[in-house]
């Protein structure tokens, strides 16, 4: 089944077999950030080829390059040995290059055929619902795709939409077709389903790129893998070779620089015997209704921060938020220093002790267009000073966001204008020192560093870690493993709504992080703590 | 060295005032251009609108276009605040001067008891108006944009079916309008009638209970990001039905002024577009309620000129697009006052 390819020799020799596709030192930068740079990436027909990387690794980028929604800053496109400029997606498709993203891309309402019809030049100008469905479904039969063309898009599963979209793509005579996460969304019957089209569909000497970070299906479905990481590749590797283990280390990389904030200042308070924050079996739902949450037990102490580590998308989010009490429980107890708090509301919550800087800081930490005093006082506005039975002191907010930006260190030069047009940065460090004014108990911090500079992700880290000297319990969220491993006393590692299990951070051990990541669960059950 | 245009962090007032003021001499001056394309005497238009808004009729014709314009504008600013487009002020309006009227014309009594009465029953009429729109927003998330859009035309055909029709004067003298009201709000200057102080007291009273009290303060974090209001446990749904309650007894105040202070009967077309023309003064008063005074002496001016202009033989269509451009130019003048022109290095300057 496999096609043994090295794809060193197929370039150097160009002789063997033609790559389809061949990327060459290719660079694209953003302000500030390398997204990609110096990436070769060779496709053969009749492979499938693994794109394995983290969140941010730059895989994205580079498909997007590859399917003309991006242009590259440095290096070529070959194309059936020919350099090539794809300029918009519809070169590329013209190309044989498709795409099928993670969030379909299919109108709701209208039938199979319809949305395999739409837009498509080979679309007969005048024509019948019934026209329309033979064709689709002469077309389904030829790939090997089945579907049902009279069907309404929001009547079928997921799976099948995927199906679709693929039908989609391949009737526009893709020949290099790329998967963006397909499996996050099926079933694993329905993951074999298409596993086994996609191998139907290199058979006949195309190709296929299939982005993941779940390690067992990239060894299960793949002929090589290419491994970015930090937008550059680290390696291509033929699969047959590899093992989960290696490509777990290769896609978190071991350069994790380890230690420095852990270390506890000489007056720390101690770490307490008992949890300050504990989670029996806990579920919740997300806002679409679906479990994202299972059977979590966890427990956080007094002085300890705890890292929770996963892909993004795999129940962080829902976990910060019940945390916090902004999203209800749909089983299991929650208790904070031994209190009930199951059924409570989020003000009850940060009446508490618990604080909280939510995932995205813009569109629930924030009211972008309202003053920054009002954003700096939303935890306060209530409470003496600034309030006295039903009124509320403006000048009183504004000296209290004048003490909060202090001590965040922004510099605000009118507390009357919207918070919005402060930087991201600054943003987050009046939200992180309001929360921290809160937090006397805990602190639950999403994804506080995402899309800071260095130098406000150091404040951040710095702020826990006060916190944490200071005796309060951090939850501390990320997707950053070295981010994780410099401050978090334990880490946790979620997928797919569950915990894998949890880690000391002192006898760290990278790989068994990567292989929870992509799935596997810890095997020795360690009591949590110790 | 090179020119960029930046924008400037926060709007300062100074910049804004004068940036409307620009914008209104430049509506001017285009209006003068076209008028004086087709030939009319700049110099005797101009003259004529002045003599006639600050006489001392054309003022209690301002004073009398005023009232319910400030609680049109009020009413359609505090539902922003909440984050809602209540476009159904002109229905909520008439609602509200058919439930004053009512209570007017059969409910018997003298002037000192059916006049409070009649307060509550305008507010109310306006709040019922706006109730069914207000629940679907909150519990359907249907938007009120179109329900309460939608609302406004039974609002005025309702006025129009009770003034031709049942509630018709009897007299013969008028035939869509009913018969004089009993009962008059107190006269304060001419026709000016204490329907104007009650506004300006109303709207100060809207401005202090927004800044200076708790309710206030969680009814802008809701307003401005629901989410937000989630995150710290405000209720968004609570606030969002009072506040449009709220909105629709405004704008079913100023219908029973207009009815029982102004026009002293109901009448067919009573909302005269006030509702609509609240909207206009709400986008002018830039979430301000003492910017909504502003607004709405802005907007009687120009439509107390255009009045004017159309006893000089101007066009009704002419007076309305010269009313568009002032707005179209303000619009323009209060974006623009957010940027400045800056001398920079070549390379690109990020915050």
């Amino acid at each position: 089944m496999n096609v043994m390819l090295n794809a060193e020799e197929t370039v150097a020799s160009g002789s063997a077999i033609q790559p389809i596709v061949l990327l060459r030192g290719i660079a694209k930068y953003f302000p500030g950030v390398i997204a990609n740079q110096d990436v070769d990436f060779d496709l053969v027909p009749g492979e499938i080829h693994a794109l394995l990387g983290e969140n941010g690794a730059g895989k994205s980028t580079l498909m997007n390059i590859l399917t003309g929604i991006y242009r590259p800053d440095m290096g070529e496109i070959v194309i059936d040995g020919t350099p090539v400029t794809l300029a918009s997606p519809v070169e590329a498709i013209a190309a044989g290059i498709g795409m099928v993203h993670q969030h379909f891309k299919l109108v709701k309402a209208f039938t199979v055929a319809e949305n395999i019809h739409l837009g498509w030049k080979d679309t007969p100008r005048r024509t019948s619902r019934a026209v329309l469905e033979a064709r689709t479904a002469e077309l389904a039969a030829s790939l090997n795709l089945q579907v049902k063309p009279g069907a309404r898009i929001s009547d079928l599963s997921t799976g099948e939409q995927q199906r679709v979209e693929i039908l989609r793509v391949l009737s526009r005579k893709a020949r290099v077709l790329i998967l963006d996460e397909p499996t996050a969304v099926l079933t694993p019957a329905e993951a074999a389903e298409l596993f086994k089209a996609l191998r139907q569909f290199v058979a006949r000497g195309n190709a296929v790129i299939f982005i993941s970070h779940k390690l067992d299906e990239v060894l299960e479905i793949s002929d090589r893998v290419t491994v970015l990481r930090g937008g550059r590749k680290v390696t291509t590797r033929r699969t047959a070779e590899c093992d989960k283990r290696m490509l777990a280390r290769l896609m978190v990389g071991q350069e994790v620089v380890l230690g420095n904030m852990r270390t506890r200042r000489a007056d720390a308070r101690p770490v307490s015997e008992q949890p300050v924050l504990s989670l029996h079996q806990v579920s919740a739902r997300d806002d679409l209704g679906n479990m994202a949450l299972k059977d979590v037990s966890l427990q956080l102490r007094a002085g300890e921060i705890l890292g929770i580590a996963g892909v993004a998308g795999n129940g962080q989010k829902e976990l910060s938020q019940v945390l916090t009490g902004v999203r209800p429980l749909a089983s299991g107890r929650l208790e904070v220093c031994g209190e009930d708090l199951s059924a409570r509301s989020a003000r009850e919550f940060a009446a508490f002790g618990v604080g909280h800087i939510p995932e995205d800081r813009l569109q629930s930490g924030l009211a972008p267009a309202l003053s920054v005093t009002d954003n700096a006082v939303i935890r306060e506005y209530g409470k003496a000073p600034l309030s006295k039975g039903w009124f509320y002191r403006p000048s009183a907010a504004t000296a209290l966001a004048r003490s909060i930006a202090q001590t965040a260190s922004v510099a605000v030069p009118d507390f009357g204008m919207p918070v919005r047009n402060l930087s991201g940065g600054n943003q987050q460090r009046l939200v992180a020192r309001r929360e921290m004014r809160i937090a006397s108990q805990v602190l639950v911090a999403a994804y506080p560093c995402r899309g800071l500079d260095v130098g406000a992700i150091n404040a951040m880290m710095h702020y826990f870690t006060e916190l944490r000297d200071a005796g309060v319990g951090v939850v501390f969220v990320s997707e950053e493993l070295d981010e994780l491993c410099k401050l978090s006393d334990r880490i946790a590692v979620m997928f797919h709504g569950e915990i894998m299990g949890v880690v000391d951070t002192a006898d760290v051990d990278i790989e068994a992080i990567g292989l929870m990541m992509g799935g596997q669960r810890r095997l020795a059950a360690e009591p949590a703590g110790n | 060295m090179a020119l960029r245009i930046q924008r400037v962090p926060s709007d300062n007032l100074a910049g804004g005032i004068a940036a409307r003021l620009i914008a209104i001499v430049l509506a001017l001056a285009v209006a003068a251009a076209v008028f004086a394309f087709t030939g009319a005497d700049l110099g005797k238009l101009g003259g004529h609108v002045v003599k006639s808004t600050f006489s001392n009729f054309g003022m209690q014709d301002v004073g009398l276009i005023l009232t319910p314009l400030i609680l049109t504008g009020l009413a359609v600013m505090i539902a922003l605040k909440v984050g809602a487009w209540n476009i159904g002020a002109e229905g909520q309006f008439c609602a509200g001067a058919f439930a004053a009227s009512g209570v007017a014309l059969f409910v018997p009594g003298p002037t000192v008891v059916i006049l409070p009465l009649m307060f509550v029953a305008g507010a109310l009429g306006g709040m019922i108006w706006i109730l069914i729109p207000t629940l679907a927003r909150a519990y359907a998330d249907v938007s009120e944009l179109i329900t309460t859009l939608l609302l406004n035309f039974v609002g005025i055909l309702l006025v129009y079916y009770v003034a031709t029709g049942p509630w018709l004067d009897s007299s013969g003298f008028s035939f869509a309008s009913t018969k004089r009201l009993p009962h008059d709000i107190p006269a304060l200057w001419g026709d000016v009638h204490w329907g104007l102080p009650i506004a300006v007291i109303i709207t100060i009273a809207v401005a202090a209970v927004l800044n200076f009290t708790r309710w206030g303060y969680e009814v802008r974090i809701a307003g401005s990001n629901p989410n937000a209001a989630r995150y710290a446990a405000i209720p968004f749904r609570r606030h969002l039905i009072v506040v449009m309650l709220l909105s629709g007894a405004i704008a079913g105040l100023a219908g029973m002024l207009e009815a029982v202070g102004t026009a002293h009967r109901l009448q067919g077309g009573i909302s005269n577009n006030f509702g609509y023309i609240g909207i206009m003064v709400a986008v002018l008063a830039r979430g301000s309620a003492i910017g909504v005074i502003a607004g709405a002496l802005l907007m009687t001016l120009i439509l107390k000129s255009g009045l004017a202009l159309q006893t000089q033989g101007v066009s009704v269509a002419t007076v309305l697009a010269i009313t568009g451009l002032i707005l179209f130019f303000t619009a323009i003048g209060d974006e623009l006052s957010h940027y400045r022109i800056v001398r920079t290095k070549n390379e690109p300057q990020e915050a």
